[in-house]
C-alpha cells in the first residue's frame, strides 16, 4: 500500500493519491472531523486499486455544531482490471454544515466497485457521481441510505454511461425523511450502442415520516440498444399500515412497531455491504467516539 | 365471563356488516362461527382485535370485566387476545425470532414480569417447537417473508404457542392446509385448551378441523347477526345437509 502526498496538515489544495497494491485485510479508514478541517477550497483524493487487488475503504464525515461553513471534496476512484473496491461513506453532519462531494469513477476490465453511502443527520449535502463504463465486464453498485431530520437537504446526482459490453450498474437509494427535510435523487444512465448485454438498474424508495418532508426522485434511462436488462423505479409512501397492525396485534406498541419497520427498511442498505468488517464498523459506529 | 358482546354494530367502509350481534364466551369454552361468505364472521374477530377497517357504531364489548373498546391493538394483545390472520402480511427485514422475542417481552413487561434474555428465549422456542415438530428454521427467516401459505399458518401457530393467549381467535386457519397440518393445528390448540381459563373462537367452513377440536357452541351468522346456536351436531348437520336444509337461505344468491 502506498500513500502519496497525503498530508493532513497540508490537505488544502493538495492532490493526493492513494495507491492500494495489496489486499486490505482491514478497511482503510479516514475520519474527517469537519470542525478541524479548514477545507474552504476543494480537497482531492484519488483512490487507485491495482490489478487483481481487493480493497475496502471507509470515509467518515462528521462534526458537531459549527458556524455556517461549506466543505468541498473531490474523489476519484480508479479500479484496475480484475480488482474490486468496497467503499463506505458515512456522514453525520451538523445543521450549519454544507458538504459537497464530487466523485468520478473509472473501472477497468472485470473491475468492480461497491459504494455505500450513509447520509445521516442534518445540514446540506450534495453528492455527484460520474461514471463511464468503458471497459468490458465492469460492475458499478451505488447504494445509499438518506436519513434526514429537521430542515436538512440532500442532493444525490448520478450520471452513468455504458460504453462497453457486459457492464452492470445499479444505483439504489432509500430515503427516510423526517420533519421538513428534503431529498433529491436524480439518476441518469445512458446505454450506448457498443454496450451490448448491459444491466442497468435504478431505484429510489422513500418513506415520508412527516407531512412536510419532500422527495424529488427522477430515475432516467436513455437506451440505444435492445440487448440489455434495465429497470428503473421510484416509490414514495409511509410505513405499511398492515405491517404496523400485525406487529401491534402481537402486543408490540405502536411506537416500537414503527421503529422496527423503519429499521427494516433502512437495513436493506446495510445488507448490501459485502465486507463484514465494514458492516461491523457501521454497527458499532458512535459519533461521540470521534468528535 | 371472559367476553360479553352486546348489540354490536360494526361498519367497514361505511357499510354496516355486523348488525346487533350478541355473544358470550366463558373461560374454557370453544365457540365456532359458521356462515356463508360476507355474513360478518371475519369482521367480528377483526373488531375484537381492533383492526383499523372496523368502525364500531353501536354496542358494548366487555373482556375480563373491562371495556375492550377503550383498548388499543397492542393492549388487547397483551391482555390475552390473539387473532390468527387469514393471510399474514410479509415483513421483510424484521427477523422472525427478534419479532417474537419482542412480542413476548412486551407482554411480560405489560404484566410486570421479568423479560426473557436471548438464551432463555431460544431455550423456550426450542422446547415448544420440538413438541410439535415445527421446523425451527422458520425462526431464522424474516417475518413471513417468502413463506408459503402453509409456513405462514405454522408461523401463526408458533406465535400462538409462545404468547399463550387467553382468547384464541382462529380465522380459517385450516384453509389451504393438508390433513397432517390440520392435525398439528388441532394438537397445538387442544394442548393450549387444557388450561381451562383459556377460550377459543374459531371461524371455519369445514368439518375437518372440528373433528379434532370439539366445539361447545356452534353459531351460525347471517346478515351480521347470530341466527342459530347449537352444539357440535349443528356443524355436522350443516356439513351434511347445507345451509338451506337447516333454514338458512343463501345470501349470495
Amino acid at each position: 500500500m502506498k500513500l502519496i502526498n497525503f498530508n493532513k496538515n497540508n490537505i488544502d489544495k493538495a492532490i493526493n493519491e492513494l495507491v492500494i497494491d495489496k489486499n486490505t485485510n482491514e478497511p482503510i479508514i479516514i475520519i474527517h472531523d469537519l470542525n478541524k478541517e479548514n477545507t474552504k477550497d476543494e480537497t482531492s483524493l484519488k483512490i487507485k486499486i491495482k490489478e487483481n487487488i481487493n480493497a475496502s475503504f471507509i470515509e467518515v464525515f462528521i462534526n458537531n455544531k459549527e458556524q455556517k461553513k461549506e466543505h468541498n471534496f473531490k474523489r476519484e476512484f480508479e479500479v484496475e482490471g480484475n480488482a474490486s473496491l468496497e467503499y463506505l461513506k458515512y456522514q453525520d453532519i451538523s445543521e450549519n454544515t454544507s458538504l459537497n462531494i464530487d466523485s468520478n469513477i473509472t473501472l477497468k476490465q472485470n473491475a468492480k466497485i461497491n459504494i455505500t453511502n450513509f447520509e445521516l443527520g442534518l445540514g446540506i449535502n450534495k453528492n455527484n457521481f460520474n461514471t463511464n463504463l468503458d471497459a468490458e465486464n465492469s460492475n458499478l453498485n451505488i447504494f445509499g441510505l438518506v436519513k434526514l431530520y429537521e430542515k436538512s437537504n440532500s442532493y444525490s446526482i448520478f450520471n452513468t454511461v455504458h460504453n462497453a459490453k457486459n457492464c452492470s450498474s445499479n444505483v439504489s437509494y432509500k430515503h427516510s425523511l423526517h420533519d421538513a427535510s428534503k431529498a433529491i435523487y436524480e439518476a441518469k444512465s445512458i446505454v450506448n450502442e457498443e454496450a451490448l448485454y448491459s444491466k442497468v438498474l435504478q431505484n429510489s424508495n422513500t418513506i415520508l415520516l412527516s407531512d412536510d418532508a419532500v422527495i424529488f426522485a427522477r430515475p432516467h434511462l436513455e437506451i440505444n440498444i435492445d440487448e440489455l436488462e434495465a429497470s428503473h423505479g421510484a416509490t414514495t409512501g409511509s410505513l405499511d399500515k398492515e405491517q404496523l397492525l400485525y406487529l401491534q396485534a402481537r402486543g408490540i406498541p405502536l411506537n416500537k412497531a414503527y421503529e422496527m419497520l423503519l429499521k427494516a427498511f433502512e437495513n436493506e442498505v446495510y445488507d448490501n455491504i459485502k465486507d463484514l468488517k465494514i458492516k461491523e464498523f457501521v454497527t458499532k459506529f458512535k459519533k461521540s467516539d470521534y468528535v | 365471563m371472559l367476553l360479553n358482546i352486546k348489540n354490536l354494530n360494526v361498519n367497514i367502509e361505511n357499510k354496516e356488516i355486523l348488525k346487533g350481534l350478541d355473544l358470550k364466551i366463558n373461560p374454557g369454552e370453544v365457540h365456532v362461527l359458521m356462515g356463508q361468505n360476507g355474513t360478518g364472521k371475519s369482521t367480528l374477530v377483526k373488531t375484537l382485535s381492533a383492526h383499523y377497517d372496523c368502525e364500531v357504531t353501536n354496542g358494548e364489548i366487555e373482556y375480563k370485566d373491562k371495556n375492550l373498546l377503550e383498548m388499543g391493538v397492542a393492549q388487547r394483545a397483551n391482555e390475552g387476545i390473539f387473532m390468527s390472520f387469514q393471510n399474514p402480511v410479509e415483513v421483510k427485514g424484521v427477523n422472525n425470532s427478534y419479532f417474537l422475542r419482542t412480542a413476548i417481552n412486551e407482554k411480560r413487561k405489560y404484566h410486570k414480569e421479568e423479560e426473557l434474555d436471548t438464551m432463555e428465549f431460544l431455550k423456550l422456542t426450542k422446547k415448544e417447537l420440538a413438541k410439535y415438530d415445527i421446523d425451527k428454521k422458520l425462526m431464522q427467516r424474516d417475518l413471513n417473508d417468502g413463506f408459503s401459505g402453509g409456513e405462514k399458518k405454522r408461523n401463526e401457530l408458533v406465535q400462538l404457542l409462545l404468547l399463550k393467549p387467553d382468547l384464541i381467535m382462529l380465522d380459517e386457519i385450516d384453509s389451504g392446509l393438508d390433513v397432517d397440518a390440520v392435525k398439528v393445528v388441532a394438537k397445538v390448540v387442544n394442548d393450549l385448551l387444557k388450561d381451562k381459563n383459556r377460550s377459543l373462537l374459531m371461524i371455519t367452513h369445514y368439518d375437518k378441523l372440528l373433528s379434532h377440536i370439539k366445539p361447545d357452541f356452534v353459531h351460525i351468522l347471517k346478515d351480521g347477526k347470530i341466527v342459530k346456536t347449537g352444539d357440535y351436531s349443528l356443524a355436522l348437520e350443516l356439513d351434511s345437509k347445507g345451509y338451506e336444509a337447516i333454514g338458512i337461505e343463501d345470501e349470495t344468491n
